[in-house]
C-alpha cells in the first residue's frame, strides 16, 4: 500500500482556442507536465498568481477537466483508480471520495433551496442514503460537526453571513464522507476574522475525519500557516516545491522570493522591501521558450535569458525541488 | 490649521423595508493634504459608506443627521443640492478609484473615449488637449503603448493594467482628494505591490489627501500615515499607523491583528474573532462590539457604556468602553 492518496505523473492539460471561425487553431498550455504526490493525511497547498493553472490543475485532479497527457492515481485502500482510464461507474465511486470547495460562498449555494436541502443533495444525487430517515441523520451529523446549528438547516442561505455560507459548503463537500478534498481559494473571499475561523475548522476536520486536501490558494501568509507541503506554480509549470516551512525560510527560485517579499508587511517600519516584479503573467497561448519565468526573473543567468534551460525540477534538498534554472 | 476634509459626527442612515438601518454613526475624521488615512474592517463595518458619503453617492433611502458636516475646501458638501455642485466634487475635487475595474469602465466604450469625456466635463480644455492629458496620464502610470490602449476596450486590459488605467482616469482630473475603496484587493499579490507603489508615489507627487479603504491590515501598514478601525458603523479606535498597528488598544483592533496569518511567525495558531458581525438591524446598544468582547467588562457588557473616543496618546484615540476592555488582559 502506498504513503500517498494522489500521484500526478507527467500531467498536462491543454485547451484548444480558436480567436474566431477562420483563424488557426491554437493550443493553450494551462498546465504543463507537473508530477505531485500528495500523501494521505497530508495539508498540500498549490500558490500561484492569477494565470498560474492552480485551479485547472486542481480540476483535472478532481477528474472535472480532460488531462491531454500523463495520468492520475487516486489510491484507495483497496484498489487504485487511474483517472485517464475510468468507466462511469468508477467516475461515480471517485467522485464519492474527491469533493471540491468552492471559493466564492455567495454563488455556490442556490438561494432556492434549505441548508439541509443543500446538504443532502450530494447524499441523494449519488444514491448514499436510502431513505429520508438516514439522509437527515447524516445532514445532522455533518451540520454539527461544521460548528452549524442545527435549527438553521430549514432556513435559506440569504439569511446567513459569508463565513456561515463558507461552512454550509464545507458540510456539503463533506456529507458523502470523502477521503480527499479540493479547497479552491476557499477563504480568499472571506474577512480575516472569519478566515481564521475557517481555517481552523479545516485542521479540525482534518484530523477528525482523515481528510487530505488540495489546498490552493494566492495567499502565501495563509497556506505557509496550514499546509504541510506546498507547490509554487507560474504559468502551467511548477517551479518549486517543497515542506512549507522549509520552503517559505529558505525559498530558492527568484520567483518564490519575489511572492515572499511582495505580501506587505504588517509593520508599518518596514515598508517596500517588494523585490518588484517587472510586467504581468505572459499568455499560456505563447509561453517564453526555456524558464517560463525569465521574462520577468530580477536576476537572469544567461542561459536562461536565452531561454536554452529546459524547465524540470531538481532536488536541492530533500524533499525541496527547485527548476533547474534558478538552481544554477 | 483647516484641514483638506474633515467629517464631523456623521451618521448615516437607510430606510429599508425592514426598517432603519443606521449604517455608520458619529464619526469624526479628517484628511490633510499629502496625507493617507486609512479605513480599517471587516465588510458591513460602514468603511464604503463613508466614503461614498464624501461624494454623496449612497442611494436614495438614505438620511444623513441635520448636524452632520463633511467639510472639503471649505464648504459643506452635505448641503450640496444642486448639480453643478455635486459635480464640483463628483470627479472634480473628489475622484475615486474602485475594486473591480472591470466594473467601472463601460464595457462597451474605448478607455479613451470614457478618460477624455470625464475631462471635457470638469476642465476648461478642448478634446486634443484631453487626449493628451490622458495619454501622459496613462504613461504616468506605468501603462506601456499608452496611445495603443487608450484605444482599447477595459476588456482588453489585465486585471493590473486595468486597475492602473483607472487610476490614471481619477488622477487625471487632479482631485484634491483621492478615495480608494479596496483598490488591490481583486489583484495578485506581486501587481498589489507595484500598485501601492503607484499610489505612494503620486501621492507624493500631487500631494493629495487620500482616504484608504481595505481590510488588510498589511496594506495599511504599507501606504497609510493615520488609521481609522471601523466596526459595525463606528470607529473605534484611531490614530498614527505605528500606534495603531504595533500598540493596539481596542479588542476589535487586536482580534484583527491576532487573526491575521504572520509569515514570520507560524507557530502561533490563528485566532478568529468569536461570533459574527451582528446585523445592522439589531445593532447593539451601547459599545457596538459588546457581543463579541473577549473580555467582560460588565459595565460594557449590558450595554451601558456609551461610545465615545477617548484620546489616550496625542492623536491616538480608542472608545471608552474598549479602553477598559483592553485593560482586561
Amino acid at each position: 500500500m502506498s504513503d500517498n492518496l494522489i500521484s500526478v505523473n507527467n500531467v498536462s492539460v491543454n485547451f484548444d482556442y480558436q480567436e474566431n471561425f477562420i483563424s488557426k487553431k491554437q493550443k493553450i498550455h494551462a498546465v504543463n507536465n507537473i508530477n505531485i504526490q500528495i500523501k494521505k493525511g497530508s495539508f498540500f497547498g498549490l500558490v500561484g498568481e492569477s494565470g498560474s493553472g492552480k485551479t485547472t490543475l486542481g480540476r483535472a485532479i478532481l477528474g472535472a477537466n480532460k488531462i491531454s497527457s500523463g495520468n492520475v492515481i487516486f489510491h484507495d485502500d483497496d484498489r487504485n483508480y487511474d483517472l485517464t482510464n475510468m468507466n462511469k461507474q468508477d467516475l461515480k465511486e471517485y467522485r464519492k471520495k474527491a469533493q471540491l470547495i468552492f471559493q466564492d460562498p455567495y454563488a455556490a449555494l442556490s438561494p432556492r433551496m434549505t441548508v439541509r436541502d443543500i446538504i443532502a443533495e450530494p447524499l441523494e444525487v449519488m444514491k448514499i442514503t436510502n431513505s429520508r430517515q438516514e439522509t437527515d441523520e447524516k445532514v445532522r451529523d455533518i451540520a454539527a460537526k461544521c460548528r452549524l446549528n442545527i435549527e438553521h438547516l430549514r432556513r435559506f442561505p440569504h439569511a446567513f453571513s459569508g463565513g456561515q455560507r463558507q461552512r454550509i459548503s464545507i458540510a456539503r463537500a463533506l456529507v458523502s464522507n470523502p477521503k480527499f478534498i479540493v479547497a479552491d481559494e476557499s477563504v480568499a473571499a472571506l474577512d480575516v476574522s472569519i478566515q481564521a475561523d475557517i481555517l481552523n475548522l479545516l485542521k479540525q476536520l482534518q484530523s477528525e475525519l482523515n481528510l487530505t486536501y488540495l489546498f490552493i490558494s494566492h495567499d502565501l501568509s495563509v497556506v505557509a500557516h496550514v499546509c504541510d507541503v506546498v507547490a509554487v506554480m507560474y504559468l502551467g509549470h511548477i517551479v518549486e516545491m517543497g515542506p512549507s516551512r522549509e520552503l517559505f525560510k529558505n525559498p530558492k527560485h527568484s520567483y518564490t522570493k519575489a511572492l515572499l517579499s511582495s505580501i506587505p508587511s504588517i509593520d508599518p517600519e518596514k515598508r517596500s522591501e517588494a523585490i518588484e516584479l517587472k510586467g504581468e503573467i505572459p499568455s499560456a497561448l505563447n509561453p517564453p521558450s526555456g524558464c517560463a519565468f525569465r521574462t520577468r526573473c530580477p536576476n537572469p543567468g544567461v542561459d536562461c535569458k536565452g531561454g536554452d534551460i529546459k524547465m524540470g525540477l531538481t532536488e536541492v534538498e530533500p524533499g525541496h525541488w527547485v527548476d533547474e534554472c534558478c538552481v544554477i | 490649521m483647516s484641514h483638506l476634509l474633515e467629517v464631523k459626527n456623521l451618521d448615516v442612515k437607510f430606510d429599508t423595508d425592514e426598517g432603519r438601518i443606521t449604517a455608520v454613526e458619529n464619526i469624526s475624521l479628517s484628511v490633510d493634504q499629502g496625507e493617507v488615512l486609512g479605513i480599517v474592517g471587516e465588510s458591513g463595518s460602514g468603511k464604503s459608506v463613508t466614503a461614498k458619503s464624501i461624494m454623496k453617492l449612497n442611494p436614495g433611502n438614505t438620511s444623513y443627521n441635520e448636524d452632520a458636516e463633511i467639510i472639503l475646501d471649505n464648504e459643506n458638501v452635505l448641503q450640496f443640492t444642486s448639480k453643478q455642485d455635486l459635480k464640483k466634487i463628483r470627479g472634480g475635487k473628489v475622484s475615486m478609484i474602485f475594486q473591480e475595474p472591470m466594473a467601472s469602465f463601460a464595457p462597451a466604450i474605448k478607455i479613451g473615449v470614457q478618460m477624455v469625456e470625464q475631462l471635457l466635463i470638469h476642465k476648461n480644455i478642448n478634446k486634443d488637449e484631453a487626449k493628451s492629458i490622458s495619454i501622459n496620464m496613462l504613461k504616468r502610470v506605468g501603462i506601456a503603448d499608452a496611445e495603443k490602449r487608450f484605444n482599447q476596450y477595459a476588456f482588453e486590459l489585465s486585471g493590473g493594467m486595468r486597475q492602473r488605467a483607472m487610476i490614471a482616469m481619477a488622477l487625471s482630473t487632479m482631485p484634491k482628494l483621492l478615495l480608494a475603496d479596496e483598490p488591490t484587493t481583486a489583484l495578485d499579490v506581486t501587481i498589489q505591490a507595484q500598485v501601492i507603489n503607484l499610489i505612494k508615489d503620486i501621492i507624493k507627487e500631487y500631494q493629495m489627501g487620500v482616504i484608504f479603504i481595505t481590510h488588510d491590515l498589511g496594506v495599511i501598514a504599507q501606504v497609510a500615515d493615520h488609521v481609522a478601525v471601523m466596526y459595525l458603523g463606528s470607529v473605534v479606535e484611531k490614530g498614527p499607523v505605528n500606534d495603531i498597528l504595533k500598540n493596539p488598544k481596542h479588542p476589535y483592533t487586536k482580534g484583527l491583528l491576532a487573526a491575521l496569518p504572520d509569515i514570520n511567525n507560524l507557530d502561533e495558531p490563528l485566532k478568529p474573532i468569536p461570533g459574527n458581525i451582528p446585523s445592522p438591524l439589531d445593532r447593539p446598544t451601547g459599545c457596538v462590539f459588546r457581543t463579541r468582547c473577549p473580555h467582560h467588562n460588565p459595565e460594557g457588557k449590558d450595554g451601558k457604556i456609551k461610545m465615545k473616543l477617548i484620546e489616550i496618546e496625542s492623536g491616538h484615540w480608542v472608545d471608552q468602553c474598549g479602553i477598559k476592555c483592553g485593560q482586561h488582559e
